[in-house]
Protein backbone atom coordinates (compact mmCIF):
# COMPACT_ATOMS: atom_id res chain seq x y z
CA UNK A 1 0.00 0.00 0.00
CA UNK A 2 2.80 2.36 0.86
CA UNK A 3 4.19 2.47 -2.69
CA UNK A 4 0.94 4.05 -3.91
CA UNK A 5 0.95 6.73 -1.27
CA UNK A 6 0.72 10.21 -2.72
CA UNK A 7 3.55 12.34 -1.44
CA UNK A 8 1.92 15.66 -0.61
CA UNK A 9 1.38 17.87 2.40
CA UNK A 10 -1.74 17.28 4.45
CA UNK A 11 -4.56 19.79 4.66
CA UNK A 12 -5.71 21.63 7.74
CA UNK A 13 -9.46 21.26 8.07
CA UNK A 14 -11.21 23.45 10.62
CA UNK A 15 -14.87 22.68 11.00
CA UNK A 16 -17.56 24.25 13.10
CA UNK A 17 -15.42 25.49 16.00
CA UNK A 18 -17.39 27.01 18.84
CA UNK A 19 -15.95 28.33 22.07
CA UNK A 20 -17.16 30.68 24.76
CA UNK A 21 -15.23 32.65 27.33
CA UNK A 22 -17.90 33.18 29.95
CA UNK A 23 -20.89 34.50 28.01
CA UNK A 24 -18.92 35.98 25.14
CA UNK A 25 -18.50 33.65 22.15
CA UNK A 26 -14.88 33.68 20.93
CA UNK A 27 -15.52 31.19 18.13
CA UNK A 28 -18.92 30.91 16.56
CA UNK A 29 -18.83 28.22 13.90
CA UNK A 30 -15.35 28.85 12.47
CA UNK A 31 -14.80 26.62 9.41
CA UNK A 32 -12.21 26.67 6.62
CA UNK A 33 -9.63 24.55 4.84
CA UNK A 34 -5.93 25.20 4.33
CA UNK A 35 -4.53 23.48 1.23
CA UNK A 36 -0.92 22.66 0.42
CA UNK A 37 1.09 24.61 -2.15
CA UNK A 38 -0.36 28.00 -1.43
CA UNK A 39 -0.13 30.61 1.32
CA UNK A 40 -3.50 30.97 3.04
CA UNK A 41 -3.94 34.37 4.64
CA UNK A 42 -6.05 34.44 7.80
CA UNK A 43 -7.24 37.99 8.30
CA UNK A 44 -9.78 39.83 10.36
CA UNK A 45 -10.03 42.59 12.93
CA UNK A 46 -8.63 42.11 16.43
CA UNK A 47 -10.93 39.86 18.41
CA UNK A 48 -12.21 38.02 15.33
CA UNK A 49 -10.94 34.71 16.72
CA UNK A 50 -7.77 34.24 14.65
CA UNK A 51 -5.38 33.50 17.50
CA UNK A 52 -7.91 31.33 19.31
CA UNK A 53 -8.46 29.30 16.14
CA UNK A 54 -4.71 28.80 15.74
CA UNK A 55 -4.36 27.71 19.36
CA UNK A 56 -7.18 25.22 18.81
CA UNK A 57 -5.46 23.86 15.67
CA UNK A 58 -2.29 23.38 17.76
CA UNK A 59 -4.11 21.57 20.55
CA UNK A 60 -3.50 24.30 23.13
CA UNK A 61 -7.12 25.35 23.66
CA UNK A 62 -10.16 23.11 23.91
CA UNK A 63 -13.40 23.92 22.09
CA UNK A 64 -17.03 23.45 23.12
CA UNK A 65 -17.92 22.14 19.66
CA UNK A 66 -16.26 21.34 16.35
CA UNK A 67 -12.87 19.93 15.43
CA UNK A 68 -9.59 20.93 13.81
CA UNK A 69 -7.68 18.24 11.93
CA UNK A 70 -4.28 18.09 10.26
CA UNK A 71 -4.21 15.39 7.59
CA UNK A 72 -7.29 13.91 9.23
CA UNK A 73 -5.88 13.81 12.76
CA UNK A 74 -6.05 16.15 15.75
CA UNK A 75 -2.71 17.85 16.49
CA UNK A 76 -2.20 16.17 19.85
CA UNK A 77 -2.54 12.69 18.37
CA UNK A 78 0.26 13.27 15.84
CA UNK A 79 3.52 11.42 16.47
CA UNK A 80 6.07 14.12 17.29
CA UNK A 81 3.81 17.00 16.16
CA UNK A 82 6.52 19.64 15.47
CA UNK A 83 7.83 17.40 12.67
CA UNK A 84 4.37 17.65 11.05
CA UNK A 85 3.25 21.17 11.93
CA UNK A 86 5.61 24.07 12.52
CA UNK A 87 4.13 26.94 14.47
CA UNK A 88 4.77 30.49 15.58
CA UNK A 89 2.43 31.92 18.19
CA UNK A 90 1.89 35.60 18.76
CA UNK A 91 1.98 35.51 22.56
CA UNK A 92 4.84 33.04 23.05
CA UNK A 93 8.22 34.67 23.53
CA UNK A 94 11.44 32.82 24.26
CA UNK A 95 12.93 33.14 27.76
CA UNK A 96 14.68 36.54 27.84
CA UNK A 97 17.81 35.08 29.47
CA UNK A 98 18.29 32.25 26.98
CA UNK A 99 20.16 32.76 23.72
CA UNK A 100 18.35 32.32 20.44
CA UNK A 101 20.48 29.27 19.79
CA UNK A 102 19.68 27.84 23.23
CA UNK A 103 15.97 28.29 22.53
CA UNK A 104 16.23 26.42 19.23
CA UNK A 105 18.40 23.78 20.87
CA UNK A 106 15.83 22.68 23.44
CA UNK A 107 13.17 22.70 20.72
CA UNK A 108 15.43 20.51 18.57
CA UNK A 109 16.01 18.11 21.45
CA UNK A 110 12.25 17.91 22.05
CA UNK A 111 11.87 16.47 18.54
CA UNK A 112 15.03 14.36 18.43
CA UNK A 113 17.02 16.71 16.19
CA UNK A 114 20.68 17.61 16.50
CA UNK A 115 22.48 20.91 17.03
CA UNK A 116 23.53 20.81 13.35
CA UNK A 117 19.93 21.35 12.27
CA UNK A 118 19.73 24.28 14.71
CA UNK A 119 22.69 25.98 13.03
CA UNK A 120 21.11 25.37 9.61
CA UNK A 121 17.87 27.17 10.48
CA UNK A 122 19.79 30.00 12.17
CA UNK A 123 21.54 30.57 8.81
CA UNK A 124 18.26 30.20 6.96
CA UNK A 125 16.55 33.09 8.80
CA UNK A 126 19.70 35.24 9.00
CA UNK A 127 20.14 35.23 12.76
CA UNK A 128 23.74 33.95 12.81
CA UNK A 129 25.32 37.20 14.09
CA UNK A 130 23.08 37.34 17.20
CA UNK A 131 22.33 33.64 17.76
CA UNK A 132 24.44 33.40 20.92
CA UNK A 133 23.11 36.59 22.48
CA UNK A 134 20.28 36.55 25.07
CA UNK A 135 16.90 36.70 23.33
CA UNK A 136 15.74 39.38 25.77
CA UNK A 137 17.88 41.87 23.86
CA UNK A 138 16.41 41.00 20.45
CA UNK A 139 14.30 43.47 18.51
CA UNK A 140 10.77 42.37 17.69
CA UNK A 141 11.89 41.64 14.14
CA UNK A 142 14.72 39.38 15.32
CA UNK A 143 12.33 37.60 17.66
CA UNK A 144 10.01 36.95 14.71
CA UNK A 145 12.92 35.48 12.73
CA UNK A 146 13.74 33.28 15.71
CA UNK A 147 10.09 32.18 15.81
CA UNK A 148 10.22 31.34 12.10
CA UNK A 149 13.42 29.35 12.65
CA UNK A 150 11.66 27.43 15.43
CA UNK A 151 8.66 26.76 13.18
CA UNK A 152 10.70 25.25 10.33
CA UNK A 153 13.16 23.38 12.59
CA UNK A 154 11.50 20.01 12.04
CA UNK A 155 11.06 20.61 8.26
CA UNK A 156 7.27 20.28 8.67
CA UNK A 157 4.89 19.95 5.70
CA UNK A 158 2.38 22.25 7.45
CA UNK A 159 3.21 25.68 8.88
CA UNK A 160 0.94 27.79 11.10
CA UNK A 161 2.12 31.35 11.84
CA UNK A 162 0.28 33.86 14.02
CA UNK A 163 1.08 37.47 13.05
CA UNK A 164 4.62 36.81 11.78
CA UNK A 165 4.86 40.33 10.32
CA UNK A 166 4.32 42.02 13.70
CA UNK A 167 7.12 44.44 14.49
CA UNK A 168 9.11 43.72 11.33
CA UNK A 169 10.80 46.54 9.45
CA UNK A 170 10.19 46.94 5.68
CA UNK A 171 13.23 44.79 4.82
CA UNK A 172 11.97 42.11 7.17
CA UNK A 173 8.47 42.23 5.67
CA UNK A 174 9.86 41.74 2.17
CA UNK A 175 12.05 38.87 3.40
CA UNK A 176 9.10 37.28 5.21
CA UNK A 177 6.89 37.47 2.10
CA UNK A 178 9.53 35.74 0.01
CA UNK A 179 10.09 33.14 2.70
CA UNK A 180 6.37 32.34 2.97
CA UNK A 181 6.05 32.09 -0.81
CA UNK A 182 9.00 29.70 -0.96
CA UNK A 183 7.51 27.51 1.79
CA UNK A 184 4.30 27.23 -0.25
CA UNK A 185 6.23 26.67 -3.49
CA UNK A 186 7.91 23.67 -1.82
CA UNK A 187 4.41 22.19 -1.52
CA UNK A 188 3.74 22.99 2.12
CA UNK A 189 0.41 24.09 3.54
CA UNK A 190 0.96 27.56 5.02
CA UNK A 191 -1.54 29.40 7.25
CA UNK A 192 -0.57 32.97 8.14
CA UNK A 193 -2.66 35.33 10.24
CA UNK A 194 -2.44 39.08 10.02
CA UNK A 195 -4.59 42.04 10.90
CA UNK A 196 -3.03 44.12 8.12
CA UNK A 197 -4.11 43.10 4.63
CA UNK A 198 -1.30 44.94 2.89
CA UNK A 199 1.25 42.56 4.42
CA UNK A 200 -0.32 39.65 2.57
CA UNK A 201 -0.62 41.40 -0.80
CA UNK A 202 1.25 39.37 -3.44
CA UNK A 203 1.87 36.61 -0.89
CA UNK A 204 -1.42 34.92 -0.08
CA UNK A 205 -3.09 32.91 -2.82
CA UNK A 206 -6.03 32.04 -0.66
CA UNK A 207 -7.81 34.09 1.95
CA UNK A 208 -9.89 33.30 5.01
CA UNK A 209 -11.55 36.45 6.34
CA UNK A 210 -12.63 36.09 9.96
CA UNK A 211 -15.15 38.22 11.77
CA UNK A 212 -16.75 37.69 15.14
CA UNK A 213 -15.70 34.09 15.51
CA UNK A 214 -16.53 32.75 12.06
CA UNK A 215 -15.16 32.74 8.54
CA UNK A 216 -16.85 35.48 6.49
CA UNK A 217 -15.05 34.33 3.35
CA UNK A 218 -12.89 31.36 2.38
CA UNK A 219 -11.83 31.76 -1.23
CA UNK A 220 -8.97 32.34 -3.66
CA UNK A 221 -7.53 35.85 -3.71
CA UNK A 222 -8.13 36.26 -7.48
CA UNK A 223 -11.76 35.26 -7.06
CA UNK A 224 -12.28 37.63 -4.13
CA UNK A 225 -10.72 40.56 -5.97
CA UNK A 226 -12.79 39.87 -9.08
CA UNK A 227 -15.91 39.72 -6.92
CA UNK A 228 -15.12 42.99 -5.22
CA UNK A 229 -14.21 44.73 -8.52
CA UNK A 230 -17.29 43.57 -10.43
CA UNK A 231 -19.44 46.33 -11.94
CA UNK A 232 -17.44 49.01 -10.23
CA UNK A 233 -16.19 52.06 -12.06
CA UNK A 234 -13.79 54.66 -10.77
CA UNK A 235 -14.70 58.20 -11.80
CA UNK A 236 -12.57 61.35 -11.56
CA UNK A 237 -14.48 64.59 -11.62
CA UNK A 238 -14.38 68.08 -10.12
CA UNK A 239 -18.19 68.18 -9.95
CA UNK A 240 -18.70 65.33 -7.49
CA UNK A 241 -22.07 66.57 -6.24
CA UNK A 242 -23.60 66.90 -9.71
CA UNK A 243 -22.16 63.60 -10.86
CA UNK A 244 -23.51 61.82 -7.80
CA UNK A 245 -26.99 63.28 -8.39
CA UNK A 246 -27.09 62.34 -12.06
CA UNK A 247 -25.79 58.79 -11.57
CA UNK A 248 -27.93 58.11 -8.50
CA UNK A 249 -31.03 59.15 -10.45
CA UNK A 250 -30.09 56.52 -13.06
CA UNK A 251 -30.03 53.86 -10.33
CA UNK A 252 -26.33 53.63 -9.53
CA UNK A 253 -24.91 53.70 -6.03
CA UNK A 254 -22.10 56.19 -5.68
CA UNK A 255 -19.49 56.49 -2.94
CA UNK A 256 -16.82 59.14 -2.56
CA UNK A 257 -13.46 57.37 -2.28
CA UNK A 258 -11.20 60.43 -2.24
CA UNK A 259 -11.08 64.13 -3.21
CA UNK A 260 -12.54 64.27 -6.72
CA UNK A 261 -12.89 60.50 -6.99
CA UNK A 262 -16.09 58.49 -6.93
CA UNK A 263 -16.69 54.77 -7.11
CA UNK A 264 -19.82 53.89 -9.01
CA UNK A 265 -21.51 50.53 -8.96
CA UNK A 266 -24.61 49.34 -10.77
CA UNK A 267 -23.88 51.01 -14.12
CA UNK A 268 -21.43 50.03 -16.89
CA UNK A 269 -18.70 52.52 -17.82
CA UNK A 270 -20.10 53.46 -21.26
CA UNK A 271 -23.50 54.25 -19.78
CA UNK A 272 -21.84 56.48 -17.17
CA UNK A 273 -20.00 58.39 -19.90
CA UNK A 274 -23.25 58.89 -21.83
CA UNK A 275 -25.18 60.06 -18.77
CA UNK A 276 -22.51 62.51 -17.64
CA UNK A 277 -22.10 63.89 -21.19
CA UNK A 278 -25.80 64.39 -21.60
CA UNK A 279 -26.02 66.32 -18.29
CA UNK A 280 -22.85 68.27 -19.13
CA UNK A 281 -21.05 67.13 -15.97
CA UNK A 282 -17.27 67.46 -16.49
CA UNK A 283 -15.05 64.50 -15.75
CA UNK A 284 -11.42 63.62 -16.43
CA UNK A 285 -11.32 59.84 -16.15
CA UNK A 286 -13.59 56.82 -16.15
CA UNK A 287 -11.95 53.46 -15.53
CA UNK A 288 -12.80 50.00 -14.36
CA UNK A 289 -12.20 49.84 -10.63
CA UNK A 290 -9.44 47.41 -9.55
CA UNK A 291 -10.15 46.27 -6.02
CA UNK A 292 -7.23 45.65 -3.69
CA UNK A 293 -7.12 43.02 -0.99
CA UNK A 294 -7.75 45.87 1.41
CA UNK A 295 -11.04 46.68 -0.36
CA UNK A 296 -12.11 43.04 -0.19
CA UNK A 297 -11.29 42.92 3.48
CA UNK A 298 -13.02 46.20 4.31
CA UNK A 299 -16.14 45.25 2.39
CA UNK A 300 -16.42 41.85 4.08
CA UNK A 301 -15.75 43.13 7.57
CA UNK A 302 -17.93 46.23 7.09
CA UNK A 303 -20.86 43.93 6.43
CA UNK A 304 -20.13 42.18 9.69
CA UNK A 305 -20.03 45.46 11.54
CA UNK A 306 -23.22 46.77 9.88
CA UNK A 307 -25.00 43.62 10.89
CA UNK A 308 -24.19 44.44 14.47
CA UNK A 309 -25.28 48.07 14.24
CA UNK A 310 -28.34 48.00 11.98
CA UNK A 311 -30.50 50.53 13.75
CA UNK A 312 -28.41 53.73 13.50
CA UNK A 313 -27.51 52.95 9.89
CA UNK A 314 -31.17 52.46 8.97
CA UNK A 315 -32.19 55.73 10.61
CA UNK A 316 -29.67 57.83 8.71
CA UNK A 317 -30.50 56.28 5.33
CA UNK B 1 9.59 10.81 27.18
CA UNK B 2 13.35 10.68 26.48
CA UNK B 3 12.98 13.66 24.15
CA UNK B 4 10.95 15.59 26.70
CA UNK B 5 13.66 14.91 29.29
CA UNK B 6 16.39 15.99 26.91
CA UNK B 7 14.50 19.20 26.12
CA UNK B 8 13.96 20.04 29.80
CA UNK B 9 17.61 19.39 30.60
CA UNK B 10 18.66 21.69 27.74
CA UNK B 11 16.28 24.37 29.05
CA UNK B 12 17.79 24.15 32.54
CA UNK B 13 21.38 24.47 31.37
CA UNK B 14 20.88 27.21 28.75
CA UNK B 15 19.88 29.95 31.23
CA UNK B 16 22.17 31.19 34.00
CA UNK B 17 19.46 31.40 36.73
CA UNK B 18 19.24 27.74 37.81
CA UNK B 19 22.99 27.35 38.26
CA UNK B 20 23.17 30.45 40.47
CA UNK B 21 20.21 29.33 42.57
CA UNK B 22 21.73 25.89 43.08
CA UNK B 23 25.12 27.36 43.99
CA UNK B 24 23.27 29.72 46.34
CA UNK B 25 21.56 26.75 47.98
CA UNK B 26 24.93 25.07 48.62
CA UNK B 27 26.48 28.28 49.95
CA UNK B 28 23.51 29.06 52.23
CA UNK B 29 23.35 25.52 53.62
CA UNK B 30 27.05 25.18 54.37
CA UNK B 31 27.43 28.72 55.74
CA UNK B 32 24.51 28.52 58.16
CA UNK B 33 25.47 25.02 59.28
CA UNK B 34 29.02 26.14 59.96
CA UNK B 35 27.69 29.15 61.85
CA UNK B 36 25.43 26.97 63.98
CA UNK B 37 28.23 24.54 64.72
CA UNK B 38 30.56 27.33 65.77
CA UNK B 39 28.23 28.52 68.54
CA UNK B 40 27.79 25.08 70.11
CA UNK B 41 29.54 24.88 73.49
CA UNK B 42 31.33 21.69 74.21
CA UNK B 43 32.20 20.74 77.75
CA UNK B 44 34.35 17.89 78.87
CA UNK B 45 31.13 15.90 79.17
CA UNK B 46 30.52 16.33 75.44
CA UNK B 47 28.51 18.58 73.18
CA UNK B 48 24.88 19.27 73.98
CA UNK B 49 22.21 17.95 71.71
CA UNK B 50 22.41 16.14 68.42
CA UNK B 51 25.46 17.21 66.47
CA UNK B 52 24.19 15.93 63.15
CA UNK B 53 21.09 18.07 63.69
CA UNK B 54 23.23 21.12 64.44
CA UNK B 55 25.27 20.66 61.28
CA UNK B 56 22.10 20.48 59.22
CA UNK B 57 20.46 23.69 60.41
CA UNK B 58 21.62 25.16 57.10
CA UNK B 59 19.19 23.00 55.13
CA UNK B 60 16.41 25.14 56.58
CA UNK B 61 17.90 28.11 54.74
CA UNK B 62 19.19 26.25 51.69
CA UNK B 63 15.72 24.98 50.87
CA UNK B 64 14.61 28.53 49.99
CA UNK B 65 16.66 28.91 46.77
CA UNK B 66 15.75 25.32 45.88
CA UNK B 67 12.05 26.14 46.24
CA UNK B 68 12.46 29.34 44.19
CA UNK B 69 14.20 27.39 41.41
CA UNK B 70 11.43 24.79 41.41
CA UNK B 71 8.76 27.49 41.04
CA UNK B 72 10.63 29.35 38.29
CA UNK B 73 11.15 26.17 36.25
CA UNK B 74 7.52 26.43 35.16
CA UNK B 75 6.28 29.95 36.01
CA UNK B 76 9.16 31.42 34.00
CA UNK B 77 7.52 29.83 30.97
CA UNK B 78 4.10 31.18 31.86
CA UNK B 79 5.57 34.65 32.33
CA UNK B 80 6.99 34.83 28.80
CA UNK B 81 4.29 32.73 27.14
CA UNK B 82 6.92 30.12 26.24
CA UNK B 83 4.73 27.46 27.89
CA UNK B 84 2.73 27.48 24.64
CA UNK B 85 5.86 26.65 22.67
CA UNK B 86 6.60 23.86 25.14
CA UNK B 87 3.11 22.40 24.89
CA UNK B 88 3.08 22.50 21.09
CA UNK B 89 6.47 20.76 21.03
CA UNK B 90 5.36 18.15 23.59
CA UNK B 91 1.54 18.05 23.64
CA UNK B 92 1.37 15.28 26.26
CA UNK B 93 1.16 17.62 29.20
CA UNK B 94 1.65 14.98 31.88
CA UNK B 95 4.93 14.12 30.14
CA UNK B 96 6.03 17.77 30.25
CA UNK B 97 5.40 17.98 34.01
CA UNK B 98 7.00 14.58 34.61
CA UNK B 99 10.08 15.59 32.62
CA UNK B 100 10.41 18.81 34.61
CA UNK B 101 10.03 16.85 37.86
CA UNK B 102 12.70 14.30 36.90
CA UNK B 103 15.24 16.94 35.79
CA UNK B 104 14.57 19.00 38.91
CA UNK B 105 14.94 15.93 41.12
CA UNK B 106 18.29 15.12 39.54
CA UNK B 107 19.64 18.66 39.81
CA UNK B 108 18.47 19.11 43.42
CA UNK B 109 19.69 15.66 44.48
CA UNK B 110 23.21 16.38 43.22
CA UNK B 111 23.28 19.89 44.68
CA UNK B 112 21.68 18.74 47.93
CA UNK B 113 24.26 15.99 48.38
CA UNK B 114 27.08 18.49 47.95
CA UNK B 115 25.40 20.91 50.38
CA UNK B 116 24.65 18.34 53.07
CA UNK B 117 28.08 16.67 52.89
CA UNK B 118 29.64 20.11 53.02
CA UNK B 119 27.64 20.95 56.14
CA UNK B 120 28.58 17.75 57.91
CA UNK B 121 32.24 18.13 57.04
CA UNK B 122 32.21 21.76 58.18
CA UNK B 123 30.56 20.69 61.44
CA UNK B 124 33.21 18.05 62.01
CA UNK B 125 35.99 20.49 61.27
CA UNK B 126 34.59 23.07 63.69
CA UNK B 127 33.76 20.56 66.42
CA UNK B 128 36.53 17.99 66.18
CA UNK B 129 35.98 14.84 68.11
CA UNK B 130 32.33 15.67 68.75
CA UNK B 131 31.37 12.41 67.16
CA UNK B 132 29.03 13.61 64.43
CA UNK B 133 28.47 10.70 62.11
CA UNK B 134 28.40 10.63 58.34
CA UNK B 135 25.96 7.77 58.09
CA UNK B 136 23.82 7.28 55.01
CA UNK B 137 20.74 8.40 56.92
CA UNK B 138 22.33 11.67 57.98
CA UNK B 139 22.95 12.57 54.33
CA UNK B 140 20.04 10.93 52.54
CA UNK B 141 17.34 12.35 54.83
CA UNK B 142 18.10 16.05 54.28
CA UNK B 143 18.80 15.51 50.56
CA UNK B 144 15.46 13.77 50.17
CA UNK B 145 13.85 16.64 52.07
CA UNK B 146 15.30 19.15 49.57
CA UNK B 147 14.10 17.08 46.61
CA UNK B 148 10.59 16.86 48.06
CA UNK B 149 10.50 20.62 48.71
CA UNK B 150 11.47 21.15 45.04
CA UNK B 151 8.66 18.87 43.86
CA UNK B 152 6.22 20.64 46.19
CA UNK B 153 7.26 23.96 44.67
CA UNK B 154 6.91 22.63 41.11
CA UNK B 155 3.41 21.31 41.81
CA UNK B 156 2.18 24.53 43.41
CA UNK B 157 3.76 26.66 40.67
CA UNK B 158 2.09 24.56 37.95
CA UNK B 159 -1.25 25.19 39.62
CA UNK B 160 -0.85 28.96 40.11
CA UNK B 161 1.16 29.78 36.92
CA UNK B 162 2.67 32.95 38.38
CA UNK B 163 6.19 33.43 39.77
CA UNK B 164 5.38 35.85 42.59
CA UNK B 165 2.32 33.92 43.73
CA UNK B 166 4.12 30.59 43.53
CA UNK B 167 7.18 31.75 45.46
CA UNK B 168 4.94 33.44 48.04
CA UNK B 169 2.88 30.32 48.67
CA UNK B 170 5.85 27.94 48.86
CA UNK B 171 7.96 30.15 51.13
CA UNK B 172 4.83 30.78 53.21
CA UNK B 173 4.33 27.05 53.67
CA UNK B 174 8.00 26.59 54.54
CA UNK B 175 8.47 29.46 56.97
CA UNK B 176 5.15 30.99 58.01
CA UNK B 177 3.32 27.83 59.03
CA UNK B 178 6.04 26.86 61.55
CA UNK B 179 5.92 30.43 62.91
CA UNK B 180 2.15 30.22 63.24
CA UNK B 181 2.56 27.10 65.33
CA UNK B 182 4.45 29.24 67.88
CA UNK B 183 1.52 31.61 68.10
CA UNK B 184 -1.00 28.88 68.75
CA UNK B 185 -1.64 28.49 72.47
CA UNK B 186 -3.31 25.12 72.46
CA UNK B 187 -0.57 22.47 72.65
CA UNK B 188 -2.58 19.95 70.65
CA UNK B 189 -2.99 22.28 67.65
CA UNK B 190 0.57 23.45 68.04
CA UNK B 191 1.72 19.87 67.65
CA UNK B 192 -0.59 19.27 64.68
CA UNK B 193 0.70 22.37 62.87
CA UNK B 194 4.33 21.44 63.48
CA UNK B 195 3.65 17.93 62.37
CA UNK B 196 2.04 18.87 59.04
CA UNK B 197 4.15 21.89 58.07
CA UNK B 198 6.36 20.69 55.22
CA UNK B 199 9.43 22.44 56.58
CA UNK B 200 9.43 21.15 60.12
CA UNK B 201 7.96 17.76 59.25
CA UNK B 202 10.91 16.74 57.12
CA UNK B 203 13.58 18.06 59.47
CA UNK B 204 13.24 16.45 62.82
CA UNK B 205 10.94 16.51 65.84
CA UNK B 206 8.13 16.06 66.69
CA UNK B 207 8.03 13.36 64.03
CA UNK B 208 10.78 10.81 63.55
CA UNK B 209 12.92 11.72 60.51
CA UNK B 210 11.39 9.14 58.18
CA UNK B 211 7.80 9.84 59.25
CA UNK B 212 8.52 13.53 58.76
CA UNK B 213 9.80 12.89 55.25
CA UNK B 214 6.64 10.91 54.65
CA UNK B 215 4.57 13.97 55.55
CA UNK B 216 6.62 16.16 53.22
CA UNK B 217 6.27 13.55 50.47
CA UNK B 218 2.51 13.70 50.98
CA UNK B 219 2.62 17.47 50.47
CA UNK B 220 4.72 17.12 47.33
CA UNK B 221 2.53 14.38 45.85
CA UNK B 222 -0.66 16.35 46.50
CA UNK B 223 0.81 19.51 44.94
CA UNK B 224 2.09 17.67 41.85
CA UNK B 225 -1.22 15.91 41.40
CA UNK B 226 -3.21 19.14 41.67
CA UNK B 227 -0.80 20.95 39.33
CA UNK B 228 -0.85 18.09 36.84
CA UNK B 229 -4.65 17.87 36.76
CA UNK B 230 -4.96 21.62 36.21
CA UNK B 231 -2.26 21.60 33.52
CA UNK B 232 -3.99 18.80 31.63
CA UNK B 233 -7.46 20.24 32.02
CA UNK B 234 -7.20 23.88 31.09
CA UNK B 235 -6.30 25.97 28.04
CA UNK B 236 -2.63 26.80 27.69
Amino acid sequence: MSEFRVVSAPEIVVSGLRKRYGRKPALDGMSFTVRPGVVTGFVGPNGAGKSTTMRVILGLDAVDEGIALIGGRPYRSLRCPPRHVGSLLDAASPHPGRSGRGHLLWLAHAQGLSARRVDQVIELVGLAPVARRAAGGYSLGMRQRLGIAAAVLGDPPVVVLDEPFNGMDPDGIIWMRGFLRSLAAQGRAVLVSSHLMSELQDTAGHLVVAGRGRALADAGVAELIAGASRNRVALRTTATTNATRVLARAGASVTATGPGTLTVSGLPADRIVTLLGRSEVPFTEVSAHRATLEDVYLELTREAVEFRATTPAEVSR
Amino acid sequence: MTRALHAEWTKLRTVPGPLWLLLGAVAATVALSAGAASVVRCTSAGCGGDLTGVSLVGVRLGQAPVAVLAVLVITGEYGSGMIRTTLTAVPRRAAVLAAKAVILTGAVAVTGTVAVLGSLLAGRAILPGAGGDLTDGAVAGPVLHLVLIALLGLGIATAVRDSATGIGIVLGLLYVVPLLSLAVGDPHWQRVLRRIAPMSAGLGPPLSPWAGLGATAGWAAAALLAGGLLLCGRDA
